[in-house]
């Protein structure tokens, strides 16, 4: 029975191999003899607009993090506020919370930001685009977090509030230092994963003059009527994204085993 | 006469269901009352009501002359008078034993941290776990963690001090050295109300002894003479159960 079980083990290794070299030979063949991949590769990957657009779009992966940063600071105390409004005995701050992270939950990002810019523009508050990008990913990805942090703290047991609350602290206090320490630990990897996506939403703020990686790589397409600087675009993400991934994936773990 | 709590009439709905139904209690300082009774019997609901944790739907009570069912009486202040130990521990698990002790003492009643941790070292002390100040509760014994739940409690100081079956959760071997804290803590002159099926305890230590069932007070007396002698027929049934396993 093993026996059988391991040879069967072998035979799929080998297929697996023999199919992904299959696949390789396809696209080496497809690149390098078909007309069809040659246009491909000067389109995706054209080394001469490569080497022009790569500098002006990596320039902008200063601004793509400065807005995840600057935003997360403002999402992480607003998240913490609402969810704690929407964790609250009073009814009007709970009501308003749900409202609130129902609503935001609701609307896709674009209008969001839409909104905050070009609306208030029409009220007479003329924003700059790096606050009004900020303001639309503070009032988006707030709601999102305060769901994070209420489950948090919501997994923390009652007995801890109880028995904070027993010795003469107030809810407050008891919050401070004994439920929110605790609630940290569960929060962190879904708030990692929460920053990623909000690093790449920035993208969306291109739509709002803000030359940050994506905005640079269109203009760098327009002006070489060639995709190769969306590539360059995509590598700077990943150049980010890929690293942070590993990051989150290796504190989780380290959280979990610390249990 | 001061009493250190007295209960009028208290009750205490969930919903539809009643879980005290008239309860009056008087107990006087350094008096050690033993409550016993059923499971689902409202004692746990009768401590939570004392210290606030649950708010009584009638009745009053009333602690050192306070009422704090009072709307107007600051029940923090109130809650800094009466300790509780809770049959779950419920240390907090991300401090070292000594910040459990002190964090209530420098937070709520702003003592200095030197203070607060000589005064905490004294009481783990006390508890026979001073050697144990740096070690996080997990790293802890359930009867260690227990004792340590004691002083956190007394760090406060309290006139009143509420057990809720602080020893259900322990392993046997472990339990005597939690029943020793609380008769050291009895003899000091501690008033106390101890929800408890030890009657070994109940009968060395216990001043008086209730016996309730269904959110009521059905019997009141001397601990050894319940548990020999009861007179209605629920004490009976009751005490014939828990003392044959004795
Ligand atoms: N928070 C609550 N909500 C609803 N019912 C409760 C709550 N707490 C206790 N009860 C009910 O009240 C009754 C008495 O509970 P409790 O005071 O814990 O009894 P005991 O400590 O004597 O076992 C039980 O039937 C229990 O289910
Ligand atoms: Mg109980």
């Amino acid at each position: 029975m093993v026996d059988i079980d391991e040879r069967w083990k072998k035979v799929l290794w080998l297929l697996g191999i023999l199919i992904s070299l299959g696949i390789l030979a396809f696209l080496v063949v497809f690149f390098l003899r078909f007309e069809a991949g040659r246009t491909f590769r000067a389109e995706f990957f054209n080394g001469r607009t490569f080497r022009k657009a790569m500098p002006y779009v990596l320039g902008g992966l200063s601004l793509t993090v400065r807005l995840a940063l600057v935003s997360e600071v403002f999402i992480l105390v607003v998240g913490l506020i609402i969810a704690l409004a929407r964790i609250s005995k009073n009814p009007i701050l709970r009501a308003l919370a749900i409202v609130y992270i129902d609503v935001i939950r609701g609307l896709p990002l674009l209008l969001q930001i839409f909104i905050v810019y070009y609306g208030l523009a029409y009220l007479g508050f003329k924003l700059d685009p790096f606050v009004a990008g900020v303001a639309a990913l503070t009032i988006c990805y707030a709601a999102y977090e305060a769901e994070i942090f209420r489950a948090g703290i919501e997994s923390i047991h009652k007995g801890q509030m109880e028995a904070a609350r027993s010795l003469g602290m107030g809810y407050m206090q008891a919050m401070r230092y004994v439920i929110l320490p605790q609630a940290v630990r569960n929060v962190i990897p879904p708030l990692s994963n929460e920053f990623i996506a909000l690093l790449k939403d920035t993208s969306l703020l291109s739509v709002i003059a803000l030359a940050e990686v994506l905005r640079r790589g269109t203009e760098m397409m327009g002006k070489y009527y060639n995709v190769t600087p969306l590539v360059c675009a995509a590598l700077c993400y990943l150049m980010i994204t890929l690293p942070l991934m590993r990051l989150v994936q290796y504190v989780s773990n380290r959280l979990s085993e610390g249990r | 006469m001061n009493f250190m709590v007295e209960v009028r009439n208290l009750h205490k709905r969930f919903g539809h269901h009643e879980v005290l139904r008239g309860i009056n209690l008087r107990v006087k300082p350094s008096e050690v009352l033993v409550i016993v009774g059923p499971s689902g019997s409202g004692k746990s609901t009768l401590l939570r009501c004392i210290n606030g944790l649950e708010h009584a739907t009638s009745g009053q009570i009333l602690i050192e002359g306070v009422d704090i069912t009072d709307s107007r009486v600051d029940i923090n202040a109130m809650r800094q008078k009466v300790g509780i130990v809770f049959q779950s521990f419920n240390l907090f698990p991300h401090l070292t034993v000594l910040r459990n002790v002190t964090l209530a003492p420098i937070k709520v009643k702003k003592m200095r941290p030197e203070e607060a941790e000589a005064k905490a070292l004294q009481l783990l002390k006390r508890v026979g776990l001073e050697d144990k100040a740096q070690a996080y509760p997990s790293q802890l014994s359930g009867g260690q963690q227990q004792r340590v739940a004691i002083a956190r409690a007394l760090a406060m100081d309290p006139d009143l001090m509420l057990f809720d079956e602080v020893t259900s959760a322990l392993d046997p071997e472990l339990v005597k050295e939690v029943l020793d804290a609380m008769k050291d803590l009895a003899r000091s002159g501690m008033t106390m109300l101890v929800v408890t099926h030890e009657m070994g305890f109940a009968r060395e230590v216990g001043d008086r002894l209730i016996f309730m069932d269904e959110g009521e007070i059905v019997e009141e007396g001397k601990p050894v003479e319940i548990f020999t002698n009861p007179k209605s027929p629920r004490a009976k049934d009751f005490f014939s159960k828990i003392l044959s396993h004795l």
